[in-house]
């Protein structure tokens, strides 16, 4: 196969598809006054972090590019364009992203990138959009190498890509309860997604599926949406910002500024950059496992339900 | 897709929704009670004990004494968000009074108060570093 394949931008041909069902659910929930809640400011600011982050890919995507389009002269492997190859595709970089994801929720450098995606405490089709401008340099572009030494055209994985995003535009919804229980044991839904963006203590750090929640499943991290714990969205730590420049950098900003302080060790230093978000070198702040384990010595028990089991 | 079609389409979505938001009365803030915004502190908050909750005239914050230290939560949009006011640089605006939290994420607030009231918020303040 030659260096030329190319498949469409997924992403910017849905926009049409966006605008029309984010007016669809506002629609829905106008009439029928339930299934999640609109707020100008806050969906506004989703939308323009949404088209910055495809700015941003425009910009600086020609580097992650060119890396992988590097590795792919060296790679003796090419699994070609068939539907089957196309399949396996989506499917190891489903697995590639869950991964990504999990890092981005455990690792301060990653998270100080993805979080802007979580500072909404609204949670409708406008909040899938909220993306980041900075993950170029979180430097997770390394993950899709494996994909591409295993011989799957760079192509092919940025549009398996593409489509994942895709896939999980529409779970951003209050406006759908629960799926046929088949759908929910495989699939990542709006009430596992609404679980991972719920803010209480049991949702932290659960449902990093990106549309299969098998690997939740197999790795550990699923927890189901509670009826009587429905997910409070939004941040530990809510920003108090519609500014995009603030919600899409506030992270950075405290992390470095963490990094600067006067007293601090290499070590700590390196801590406040790659630790769980919450590390703090004086024990001031907590991390998630912190936050579960004051929840449950109010609430002892909610010991082994769901989110608190480990 | 040609890129001045997908910058039509982007300028023009979100200029369309946020004018249907803005008309369908999305736009309104939330309006903090006692009530409310012990319970919006709590959430920001979880285990503290509150002592004392002071909302403003207008409802657009309230000053907290809390177990935790003092805090301010107030209206942001339909949500509302917190912080403890160790750190914070409080001072007197002409119509009331301007936080400043030294905090990227959380930029300085000005808040309208009544004179009485800028004048005992001052004092709770003051009380409540003084006993910090």
């Amino acid at each position: 196969m030659n260096g030329t394949l190319s498949y469409p931008d997924v992403t910017q041909l849905a926009v049409p598809f966006f605008i029309a069902a984010i007016l669809a659910e506002l629609l829905w929930i106008a009439l029928k006054n339930r299934g999640g809640r609109y707020e100008t400011r806050d969906a506004v600011t989703s939308l323009i972090m949404g088209a910055g982050s495809v700015a941003e890919g425009l910009l600086l995507g020609l580097a992650a590019w060119g890396g992988l389009m590097l590795l792919w002269r060296i790679t003796p492997l090419d699994m070609g364009t068939s539907l089957w190859a196309v399949l396996v595709c989506f499917v190891l970089d489903d697995l590639r992203y869950y991964w990504v994801h999990r890092l981005g929720h455990r690792v301060r450098w990653v998270w100080a990138s993805h979080v802007n995606h979580h500072s909404s405490q609204h949670y409708n089709l406008t909040t899938a959009l909220r993306q980041t401008w900075t993950g170029t340099f979180t430097f997770m572009m390394v993950v899709k190498a494996p994909m591409v030494l295993l011989g799957f055209h760079p192509a092919l994985v940025l549009f398996c890509g593409g489509l994942n995003l895709i896939y999980q535009f529409w779970i951003h919804t209050e406006a759908i309860g629960r799926l046929p229980r088949w759908f929910e044991a495989v699939m990542n839904t709006p009430s596992h997604h609404r679980a991972h963006h719920g803010r209480n203590a049991r949702y932290l750090d659960c449902n990093y599926a990106g549309v299969f929640i098998i690997w939740d499943r197999i790795f550990g991290t699923f927890v189901p949406e509670q009826d009587h714990d429905r997910p409070d969205f939004g941040l530990v730590h809510n920003i108090a910002s519609f500014n995009p420049l603030r919600v899409a950098f506030h992270e950075w900003a405290g992390l470095f500024k963490d990094i600067a302080q006067p007293g601090l060790s290499w070590k700590q230093r390196l801590l406040y950059a790659f630790a769980p978000p919450g590390y703090s070198h004086d024990g001031s702040r907590s991390t998630s496992a912190g936050i579960k384990a004051d929840h449950l010595a109010r609430h002892p028990e909610d010991a082994g339900t769901p989110g608190f089991d480990s | 897709m040609p890129l001045e079609l997908l910058l039509a389409l982007v300028a023009g979505g979100i200029a369309a929704i946020a004018a249907i938001l803005h008309l369908s009365g999305r736009s309104e803030r939330a309006v903090l009670t006692a009530e409310t915004a012990r319970a919006a502190w709590l959430r920001h908050c979880p285990g503290d004990s509150i002592r004392n909750v002071r909302p403003a005239a207008d409802g657009q914050a309230a000053l907290i004494a809390a177990q935790s230290g003092a805090g301010l939560v107030w209206a942001f949009g339909a949500a509302t968000v917190a912080r403890h006011l160790s750190g914070a640089e409080v001072s007197p605006s002409p119509n009331g009074l301007r936080f400043d939290f030294n905090d990227f994420s959380a930029p300085g607030l000005s808040l309208t108060l009544t004179a009485a009231e800028r004048k005992h918020w001052q004092a709770l303040i003051a009380a409540a570093r003084a006993a910090a």
